[in-house]
């Protein structure tokens, strides 16, 4: 029987292993691309040779990426890009459904120069599925976030609390800004509450806040929509990437959600039974808020505005911080 | 221990300050956003010494990212930050707000990525001028005290380290950290031949 040769066990082993692996030469062509990458990308190594990458997959024009070839090539440095600094970069599909689905693989991957005596150096490009770990992550993420909420939620509402409110929108006014995306705040306030809890006693004005809030913590349904007790009777909305008409359709059915609660009210002087007055602030381009507190400011004046004209309504004011500098 | 005369010095500061230039923008690219990072000085020090400036307490616990280096001159070069400041570094290029105690095992490739970019920053510089090259290996994390990191306590701890103190800055962040290199007697003499040629050459 014939001995396997040593190149032709390499040539194995390399469409064995289950780690994509890309080669390219010095010029950038495709010299080696191994099953792993067929089954993943669905391009076969005989459409893959001899072409680049960039032919292959223009999105991959990025620079990073072509940095990190360009390093081994010519400077024979490694690079590594990972997962969560450089989401998927390759279009690879772990299964037909995901493919469908348009759900990537989450990969890591490493570029490496291969450099053999007297012959040109190449780049062996290794991408690895962490989809798992990542999952993984998520999962304790989720749990912990879980943990976290119950130290986040307002004792009475049960809805986020103020500070809940104060770390979430730091982070959503850094992406805002990182992204150019509008920033919409909506400031709630109950009308003559003071009245209510007068007439009625603090136990039924405590039932009042939880029944307002139940109503219209749920209103914005994004996952980075958030809204919590600001204090006493106001509550706040923050919602990112939505311009003015969203953020007023929103306080315009927190409005209607509240009236249709039907609270009595014997002592309001807007209405028969409690209602709700808001106030929206658009920030038009986030690039310029520092401070949230811009954006809350122009909120409370759109607020007085619905109060000085007759409470029971939406109030809009728009900020472009980029024109006011 | 290696002297530099001022000149020297500056030559030096001045070149990694090209390297870690290149690595901020790398990273700016990333994460959209302005990222600065610069070398105010540099030094040479025995590991033992490099090891106390990074923290005395044995309980401060530094993270580190090391990759080996071969070509003109051999070194191990890290990247040190105190934990904590790791933890906040990936954080903000990351933009995450869950914060775990630890750096979890993609944060902890996240890190490895950084210190990447900016360690092929600052040797790729180099080979640059020496025009010599410089392999590298891939990067690996550890985390520890400063000795463990550095080597200190072991037989070498009185080999040389060339340490660079780099100020990193994003979104109103100051963040500080060292670059250190360890050379041993034939690295240093071989880094010294070549920063010698390179600053005759300048003169």
């Amino acid at each position: 029987m014939n001995q396997a040769t040593p190149f032709n066990l390499c040539n194995r082993v390399l469409h064995a292993v289950n780690v994509g692996t890309v080669v390219l030469d010095d010029n950038c062509n495709i010299v080696i691309w191994n099953q792993w990458m067929e089954r993943n990308s669905s391009i076969l190594a005989q459409d893959a040779m001899g072409k680049k990458l960039i032919d292959l997959f223009p999105e991959l024009n990025t620079d990073r990426l072509q940095n990190a070839i360009q390093s081994a090539l010519t400077s024979r440095l490694p690079s590594l890009l990972s997962q969560t600094l450089n989401k998927s970069p390759f279009p690879l599909f772990a299964t037909p459904k995901d493919a469908r689905d348009g759900q990537r693989m989450q990969q890591a991957i490493q570029v490496i120069p291969i450099t053999a005596h007297n012959a040109p150096c190449h780049c062996l490009i290794q991408v690895t599925d962490v989809s798992m770990a990542v999952n993984r992550e998520t999962i304790l993420r989720q749990q912990a976030v879980e943990l976290r909420s119950k130290t986040y939620a307002d004792g009475l509402t049960g809805i986020p609390n103020r500070r809940h409110f104060d770390e979430h929108a730091e982070n959503v006014l850094r992406l805002a800004k990182r992204n150019c995306t509008p920033l919409s705040l909506i400031m709630i306030d109950i009308d003559f509450f003071k009245h209510f809890n007068d007439r009625y006693g603090h136990l039924t004005g405590d039932q009042c806040l939880i029944d307002i809030a139940q109503a219209i913590w749920k209103i914005p349904g994004r996952p980075l929509d958030l809204v919590a007790r600001w204090g006493g009777e106001e509550f706040i909305a923050l919602l990112p990437d939505t311009p003015l008409e969203g953020a007023k359709k929103i306080a315009e059915d927190m409005l209607a959600a509240v009236n249709k609660l039907g609270i009595s009210h014997s002592m309001s002087l807007t209405a028969d039974h409690v209602s709700i007055s808001l106030g929206v602030a658009t920030c038009v381009s986030a690039k310029r808020a520092n401070h949230l507190n811009d954006i809350v400011r122009v909120a409370d004046m759109a607020l007085y505005e619905a109060k000085k004209s007759g409470r029971m309504r939406v109030a809009c004011r728009t900020i472009d911080l980029d024109a006011a500098n | 221990m290696l002297e530099l005369t001022e000149l020297q010095h500056d030559a030096l500061v001045e070149i990694f300050n090209m390297g870690v230039g290149n690595a901020a923008s790398a990273m700016s690219s990333i994460v959209n956003e302005e990222v600065t990072m610069s070398v105010p000085t540099i030094t040479f020090q025995s590991r033992a010494e490099a090891a106390s400036i990074l923290g005395n307490k044995e309980s401060r616990r530094i993270c580190g990212i090391s990759q080996h280096y071969q070509g003109a001159f051999n070194t191990d070069a890290i990247l040190m930050f105190p934990e904590e400041k790791s933890l906040e570094i990936v954080r903000l290029m990351v933009g995450d707000s869950v914060s775990m105690e630890e750096l979890t095992e993609m944060e902890q490739e996240a890190m490895s990525e950084i210190g990447n970019i900016i360690l092929n920053a600052c040797v790729g510089i180099l080979a640059n001028i020496f025009n010599h090259e410089l392999e590298g290996s891939l990067p690996s994390y550890l985390v520890g005290s400063s000795s463990e990191i550095l080597g200190a306590e072991e037989k070498n701890s009185q080999d040389t380290v060339l340490m660079l103190h780099i100020d990193f800055a994003l979104e109103s962040h100051q963040i500080h950290g060292y670059v250190a290199f360890l050379l041993d007697m034939t690295a240093m003499q071989d880094l010294q031949q070549h920063i010698d040629q390179y600053l005759s050459g300048l003169t």
